[in-house]
């Protein structure tokens, strides 16, 4: 590797970066999700995204693109020296799904947030991670003085598949995230030890 | 943009940075640390991809927003733009890069767009100042990575 070439300019390996997506309508809790975590302030970055009008009775997606500049905030994790985790909150729109291919490729995978009282502000989300194959859980974030409502009927609202593991959750409190991302992650070991035995 | 070099060669060999991504000839090109609040003044009254000359589409699409970026040692049998002649952006993104640091966290601390961040990031690594460690995205992480990242995470408190 090029590190060893000029000893006298050491330049430390830099860490291998993974990352999880946080999704959800606006409002949600994805950046107190991001803030509860990280270890950094969250940022903001500005980027493009492609927005698509949704709409069942739209047969011609494709002419309602837009692009459009939207602020992403991020946080990250140092795991070890050499492993760090990064955490992307995706722009929430209520009315538009978001193009978030840019910011998805090679993610771990997602946290889809639900807010019971707007369970369909968080239907962009997974409509998009399913459609890409991106495994995600769904985290329930549990507002005060809100209603909550048995997992099953949860389940669903969202109409998502029978593995997708749903669990409540406090946006503000560091164990409850921590919680939601160790249970994203027990699902995605599950899956890499499947397919290491499948080789 | 001032309109001198257009059409008049260059005298001094300079690199792969494109004449539109140089610091302005006229005057004293500033060396050493560039002043920040300039950058960012600049880049909040400039329209994004006007740093870009327009070009949107980063030449690199294996750069990603968590894309670990580093100062690349200086050898010099290998030779490359002064600094002082990079515009200001591409500067401070110099500066920025002492420690690994990702694509993301350019952009934000800078305050540049994320798309405008990939290009300038990637033209610094073609004039030879920054290495990027492009990650191998499309390979799935394997479960030791995953257990890592678990237990890094239930040991923090």
């Amino acid at each position: 590797m090029a590190y060893a070439l000029f000893p006298d300019t050491p330049t430390k390996r830099p860490p291998v970066p993974v990352k999880i997506i946080v999704a959800g309508g606006f409002g949600v809790g994805k950046t107190t999700t991001v803030r509860s975590i990280s270890e950094i302030a969250p940022l903001t970055t500005e980027a493009e995204m492609t927005s698509v009008a949704i709409g069942v009775d739209e047969p011609r997606a494709e002419s309602h693109k837009t692009t459009t500049t939207v602020a992403m905030d991020f946080g990250c994790v140092t795991i070890d020296e050499t492993l760090k985790l990064y955490l992307f909150g995706t722009p929430g729109q209520d009315r538009f799904g978001f193009m978030w291919d840019d910011i998805c490729l090679g993610a771990l995978g997602a946290v889809v947030l639900v807010d019971p009282r707007r369970i369909t502000d968080s239907f962009p989300g997974i409509d998009y991670f399913e459609a890409n194959a991106i495994p995600f859980v769904i985290g329930v974030n549990v507002f005060d003085g809100a209603p909550r409502y048995p997992t099953p009927e949860i389940r669903e609202a969202l109409g998502v598949a029978h593995d997708t593991p749903i669990v409540e959750c406090d946006a503000r409190n560091k164990d409850s995230v921590k919680m939601v991302l160790l249970t994203l992650l027990e699902s995605l070991v599950a899956k890499a030890q499947a397919r290491a035995h499948m080789r | 943009m001032n309109g001198d070099g257009r059409g008049t060669p260059d005298p001094e060999p300079i690199g792969r940075i494109p004449p539109y991504l140089r610091a302005q000839p006229s005057g004293a090109a500033p060396v050493g640390p560039p002043n920040r609040d300039a950058t960012t003044d600049r880049s909040a009254t400039l329209r994004p991809f006007v740093l870009t000359s327009g070009r949107v589409n980063a030449v690199d699409p294996e750069i990603d927003v968590e894309t670990q970026v580093t100062l690349r040692p200086h050898d010099p049998r290998v030779g490359r733009v002064p600094l002082g002649s990079l515009g200001p952006e591409m500067q401070a993104m110099v500066a920025l890069c002492g420690q690994p640091i990702s694509v993301a966290e350019i952009s934000a601390r800078l305050r540049l767009h994320l798309g405008v961040t990939k290009i300038l990031v990637a033209d610094l690594r073609a004039a030879g100042y920054l290495d990027v460690h492009v990650a191998d995205t499309l390979s799935p992480v394997s479960a030791d990575t995953i257990l890592r990242v678990m237990h890094g995470l239930r040991a923090l408190s």
